[in-house]
């Protein structure tokens, strides 16, 4: 029976990933941070770190949809610049908001459509729709700047009964990805089109009925929509749009997916661990400021870090 | 009648003598060489706003210590004028990395520290705007430096005016290739503000002349990138009359590829690094140096220092130095230094050494 909740808690023989120890890391860095530091453990400080990770936490979801199914998208951050350049565009934001989204589906599903109809490899893909899309947004924004629709910073940067804004944006996101991984047969399906993508059985899904294409698809689509969501929140924490905002989201969100335990050959992973994932690389940069770590080695320590923690995650180890 | 006049025209003296000891105290502070209050803008701070008694904690959000060797250089310029003042407890140097989120949390981390001030160099015109404003709400004072914002939110800025820059070399190009000439243009990273300001000031000294550009790539401030490109515009069409680069080390890259095919080098506008200024004095091209010196990192801890004594600063400084030539540049040029180091500095000798001597 212990060794059961052993397993549940640690991810072992389970599809969930090893998100247990994430989560230890991130514990021990925060009891590190309280016992050194003054400034941790505040109201003011977390908070902070709450909005600091959003961005994160909601691309990395999306990321994890794509992973789930044993691909990779490498336009997420293209698609964050994009958002906050076309929330940028000095028009009222009942235009642009539902355009982003619109938009952004729809890189989404050219992404899908190159992987699935042309069976382009989701990495080439991908990083093709990420050079276009970062070329249409230096045209519409060559440089930073331009005001983003007022509703969009006051939902970023307002607060209800001292709680800030972004705390809900995190309840939200999660709700509704609990609900799509967890609480629809949609989710059922990645769990599935992955397994067999990952045991090298890619028909397994198709066999019991489930199509794989049109998932695949759907699944690029929604990775899309979280990350127009995290550049919706990133317009309104730098109050502008940004052309290079999104630069490197694309490789955190995957280091984030990875550090939560998820396989990135598809079919492991969970929800709870990306977030964790997306904590731990939000707390080690809040961490190490308020340790007041030199500029000079923090890339440094950031890197062995994460190396460790994913190093410890072989899909051995899970017993799969 | 009399006795009123008497009275305004005391008050009169009074109020003026008061107005120029408040303009002397400004003048006093002594940021840096070469920086100076900008003409049209006479704001000031408030005497004694932000006066606090030592030690002070400062923190400094740099919008990417790592880029090249020039931002290196800034971070040890700041850090040294900090350990240099005493009452300065704790320095925090926090690094961007140039990436725009991470210098709006990282600013939101050293309010959150309670500092007694902070000095930005901002990653855009644009994204640290709100948390610098944050900041200055929570009556922090924030000193901007190497980087300027579509705001007044902060307290005090020194600015080298990129166009200024720009313009130095395009004045000395057009001169040096006459009216007609033919130029390449390298280029610094697509998109950033300093590159697109800097070729603004180009594009200024181009005005009313018959000047040619007849190439115009971005190198991206980078060696690598910039010799491929030289490599490449050298072999698609060698006829150039002169180049305007927006960086050293681009500048070195086309100098080594012109080296490289044994042609003459054209006139080519560089930057104050001690590995360039060797390979200027050596090779003997025509050249033109601006000034853009790291020390402003030493500079933006001097406001700070001076805010938190009590001084006035003025709202905005300038920092338009002119170009140099070649017999100033032999006059810093250091053979026993690496080219990693840029002029002027404000290191020490023991520092210069450290850092950058030749081992």
């Amino acid at each position: 029976m212990y060794r059961s909740l052993f397993n549940i808690l640690s991810g072992r023989n389970t599809r969930q990933g090893l998100w247990g120890l994430p989560l230890l890391v991130a514990l021990l860095i925060s009891l590190w941070l309280t016992v050194e530091t003054t400034q941790f453990a505040t109201a003011e400080n977390l908070f902070n770190l709450v909005a600091q990770a959003m961005p994160l936490i909601i691309a990395a979801i999306g990321q994890l949809v794509v992973v789930l199914i044993g691909g990779l998208d490498l336009s997420v951050g293209s698609v964050m610049s994009f958002t906050t350049a076309v929330l940028a565009l000095d028009q009222p934001a009942i235009v642009l908001i539902p355009a982003v989204f619109v938009l952004a589906a729809f890189i989404g599903l050219i992404n899908g459509l190159a992987i699935t109809r042309f069976n382009v490899h989701p990495i080439i893909a991908t990083l093709s729709t990420q050079y276009i899309v970062l070329g249409v947004t230096r045209i519409l924004r060559p440089v930073s700047g331009g005001t983003v629709p007022e509703i969009v910073i006051d939902a970023v940067s307002g607060s209800f009964l001292g709680v800030p804004y972004p705390v809900f944006w995190g309840i939200v996101v999660i709700l509704v990805a609990w609900k799509l991984l967890y609480g629809s047969r949609y989710g059922l399906h990645l769990f599935a089109i992955g397994g067999g993508i990952a045991s090298g059985a890619e028909s397994a899904a198709r066999n019991f009925g489930v199509s794989d294409r049109r998932n695949i698809i759907l699944a690029y689509v929604v990775c899309s929509c979280f990350a127009a969501v995290a550049g919706v929140f990133l317009a309104g924490r730098i109050v502008s749009g940004d052309p290079n905002v999104g630069l490197l989201f694309e490789l955190d969100t995957v280091t984030a997916v990875a550090l939560g335990g998820t396989q990135l050959s598809g079919g492991i992973g969970s929800l709870h661990g990306t977030v964790i994932g997306a904590l731990v690389m939000a707390l080690l940069a809040n961490g190490m400021n308020l340790a007041n770590v030199s500029p000079f080695v923090q890339t440094a320590i950031k890197g062995g870090i994460l190396l460790a923690v994913v190093g410890l995650q072989s899909r051995k180890k899970m017993g799969l | 009648m009399l006795g009123l006049l008497k009275t305004v025209g005391l008050g009169v003296l009074v109020a003026s003598a008061l107005a120029v000891t408040s303009l002397a105290h400004a003048e006093d502070v002594k940021l840096m060489d070469g920086v100076a209050p900008r003409p049209d803008d006479t704001r000031m701070t408030a005497a004694g706003a932000f006066k606090k008694d030592p030690p002070w904690v400062i923190g400094m959000s740099d919008f990417g210590v790592n880029a090249n060797t020039w931002t290196v250089q800034v971070a040890h310029e700041a850090e040294n004028a900090a350990a240099k003042d005493k009452r300065i407890s704790k320095f925090i140097l926090l690094d961007a990395g140039f990436d725009q989120k991470k210098q709006v949390a990282d600013i939101e981390d050293l309010i959150a520290q309670h500092v007694d001030a902070i000095i930005v160099q901002p990653v855009t015109s644009t994204s640290a705007n709100a948390s610098i404003a944050k900041a200055v709400a929570a009556g922090i004072p924030v000193i901007l430096h190497t980087g300027r914002i579509d705001s007044d939110a902060y307290t005090t800025e020194i600015q080298g005016g990129a166009e200024h820059f720009g313009k130095v070399m395009g004045d000395w190009l057009v001169k040096t290739v006459g009216d007609n000439g033919k130029i390449w243009v390298l280029r610094g990273l697509a998109g950033h503000p300093e590159d697109t300001n800097r070729y603004n000031g180009l594009l200024e000294s181009l005005k009313g002349t018959h000047v040619q550009i007849i190439a115009e790539e971005h190198g991206d401030w980078q060696y690598d990138k910039a010799k491929k490109l030289c490599e490449t515009l050298y072999l698609n069409n060698p006829q150039v009359d002169g180049i305007w680069s927006s960086g050293a080390d681009m500048t070195r890259a086309c100098v080594d590829v012109f080296k490289q095919f044994g042609t003459p080098i054209p006139p080519i506008s560089g930057e104050g690094n001690n590995g360039y200024f060797g390979q200027w004095i050596t090779d003997g091209f025509k050249s033109i140096s601006p000034e853009y010196s790291p020390a402003q990192g030493a500079a933006g801890v001097r406001a700070a220092v001076a805010l938190l004594e009590g001084q006035q600063l003025y709202k905005r400084y300038v920092y338009n130095p002119d170009g140099w030539d070649k017999d100033k540049a032999s006059k810093y040029y250091r053979d026993d230094l690496t080219a990693n180091v840029w002029w002027p500095s404000e290191l020490p000798e023991d520092k210069l050494k450290e850092y950058y001597g030749k081992k």
